[in-house]
């Protein structure tokens, strides 16, 4: 005979899961307002989970009740909406979500940048794609008027709102990849020293940047009709907005900078240098030398074991998305393979973003 | 009733589903030819080079899965019945009969089988078969293209199928564009989109 577990657990009252709702909503949480209608959601009264343990603190506390999070609890509380959240929580089978709700929080997602999750709920409304054109065509108008904050505000959320749809085992929002991306900018070494991005004519170089960090080539497409200094300003709008940190990493720059001229001269001097000293003297000269192994370490601010150069691309990318455009690969060695950085003095693309040593 | 998205191989030849092997061969060798002749005096860029081995791929897969009558069978019960489900799911919602869940699953796991054997499996399968690989100058280096282009295509199709069926997930949005337009540009305005 099949035994049956008696559900022992309080009834979930209305407040709570209209309280629960909301703050998924609000946060523009797509997880979580899912999981709420699963079949094991601890607002079920048929569940054997309780929404009161500890286990699900998280889907009733820390709220801030703010605008959003109120407009979300009126939104939860309209009877329409109460009697269709009801009916699923007593549905056996598949929940249907209430498509207004969905839409705050695709809105709320969007707000609070997090495209993914708002990516995931305009599909579920299907009005990503229109949604995503939205953003674009009012990018560009901004674009137009000289407006490169909102410009770029609305390139990043079209960005954000890609749908992956060769992901397998089905479709999904598309992560920003720039640790891959940016390994592929640096896969082939440098046949000579001026093929490498970071020293190409800043219309090339603005072109691969655009494409890199708008992560979607028909969007980077989408700029090449403009001007040059148009270009260059949304370029350098969408670094900073990418990478708030970015003057960390232009202070790191600078240092990494400092430290290749310094073993530039030491070099240069030594060539030129008839060497007089006792061999105990050279070996302790060498010893205070400068080492080229730090350079990406400064760069990238801390030391990586056993780093080879990749893995620090890969590390800056994640941190500075836009660093690896100003690197290159040297060899320093015949076993050292290195990242350093490398600028054109005159770049206008590398002054408006600060990394020339004397600006 | 719609049958939009679900290939059909009889169209690809340009042929009727009662056609003969021998139609089908023919078919196959005039329309082969003409499209190599087509590459061949065309200019190849990423976007025409990834549709030329769409339509050889799915060339090769129309020959292979109709010259074998028990596949050419096998493919068009499949394709009957992915379309029927559609349609019976459809009718279910409209008139609100409990079957809905039922045949929304089924016709779910009909479809996914549809997609996955007839536009990939099958097609690169297709790309090992000696005539077709003689006919096609199919090799290993179209293979590797063409599974991602397949892949692209297969999903491609599934999101246009999936936007012509009931809302299921979630209740029907009453989408209005003024609002959504109003919403965008408030989002862009306040900055808070970052």
């Amino acid at each position: 005979m099949a035994r049956t577990k008696e559900i022992i657990k309080p009834p979930v009252s209305q407040e709570t899961i209209d309280h629960c709702l909301a703050k998924a909503v609000a946060e523009g949480d797509i997880v979580n307002f899912r999981f709420l209608f699963v079949s094991y959601s601890p607002l079920r009264d048929n569940s054997t989970e309780d929404i009161q343990t500890e286990k699900y603190a998280y889907l009733r506390e820390d709220v801030e009740k703010d605008a959003r999070f109120e407009a979300a609890l009126a939104a939860v509380g309209a009877p329409a909406t109460q009697q269709q959240v009801q009916a699923q929580l007593k549905k056996n089978g598949p929940a249907q979500l209430p498509a207004d709700l969905v839409t705050l929080l695709a809105d709320n997602a969007v707000a609070l940048g997090k495209f993914k999750a708002a990516a995931q709920a305009y599909e579920l409304l299907r009005i990503r794609a229109r949604m995503q054109k939205a953003y674009l065509e009012q990018a560009d108008e901004a674009l137009s008027a000289g407006d490169m904050k909102k410009a770029v505000r609305g390139y990043r959320v079209a960005v954000g709102l890609d749908y992956d749809y060769a992901a397998f085992p089905e479709p999904m929002p598309g992560p920003p990849n720039y640790q891959s991306k940016a390994q592929i900018l640096h896969a082939q070494y440098p046949s000579r020293p001026e093929d490498a991005l970071a020293l190409q004519p800043p219309e090339i170089h603005i072109n691969v940047a655009l494409g890199y960090l708008l992560l979607n080539p028909e969007l980077a497409a989408r700029l090449e009709s403009r001007s040059q200094e148009e270009r260059l300003a949304f370029l350098v709008e969408l670094v900073h907005q990418i990478d708030p940190a970015w003057s960390e990493f232009v202070s790191r720059y600078h240092d990494a900078c400092r430290l290749v001229e310094k073993i530039g001269a030491r070099l240069q001097q030594q060539s030129n240098k008839v060497t007089t000293d006792t061999l105990a003297e050279e070996i302790e000269a060498q010893q205070q030398e400068e080492d080229p192994a730090e350079i990406p370490q400064i760069l990238l601010g801390r030391a990586l074991d056993d780093g080879a150069w990749w893995q620090y691309i890969k590390e800056l990318a994640y941190a500075h998305p836009a660093a690896p455009l100003f690197v290159v690969r040297q060899f320093v060695t015949k076993d050292l393979e290195i990242v350093m950085p490398r600028y054109v003095q005159e770049s206008p693309l590398v002054k408006a973003l600060g990394l020339a040593l004397d600006a | 009733m719609s049958d939009h998205g679900y290939i059909n191989y009889f169209e690809v030849l340009g042929l009727p589903e009662t056609c003969k092997l021998g139609e089908v061969r023919n078919s196959y060798k005039k329309v082969m030819k003409q499209l190599l002749m087509e590459i061949g005096r065309t200019t190849i860029t990423d976007n025409r080079r990834d549709n030329f081995l769409l339509n050889i791929a799915q060339l090769n897969a129309a020959y292979y899965i109709l010259r074998d009558n028990e596949r050419r069978q096998q493919y068009i019960d499949d394709r009957a019945q992915v379309v029927s489900l559609e349609s019976r799911w459809q009718e279910a919602v409209e008139q609100g009969t409990d079957e809905v869940d039922s045949l929304r699953r089924a016709y779910d796991g009909a479809l996914k089988h549809f997609l996955s054997t007839y536009m990939e499996e099958l097609v690169l399968e297709a790309g090992r078969d000696r005539e077709c690989v003689e006919a096609s100058r199919w090799t290993r280096a179209h293979e590797r293209h063409a599974s991602r282009v397949l892949r692209h295509f297969r999903q491609r199709l599934y999101h246009e199928i999936h936007e012509r069926l009931p809302y299921y997930q979630i209740t029907v949005p009453e989408i209005d564009w003024n609002e959504r337009a109003e919403v965008v540009a408030s989002t862009l305005a306040d900055g808070s989109a970052n």
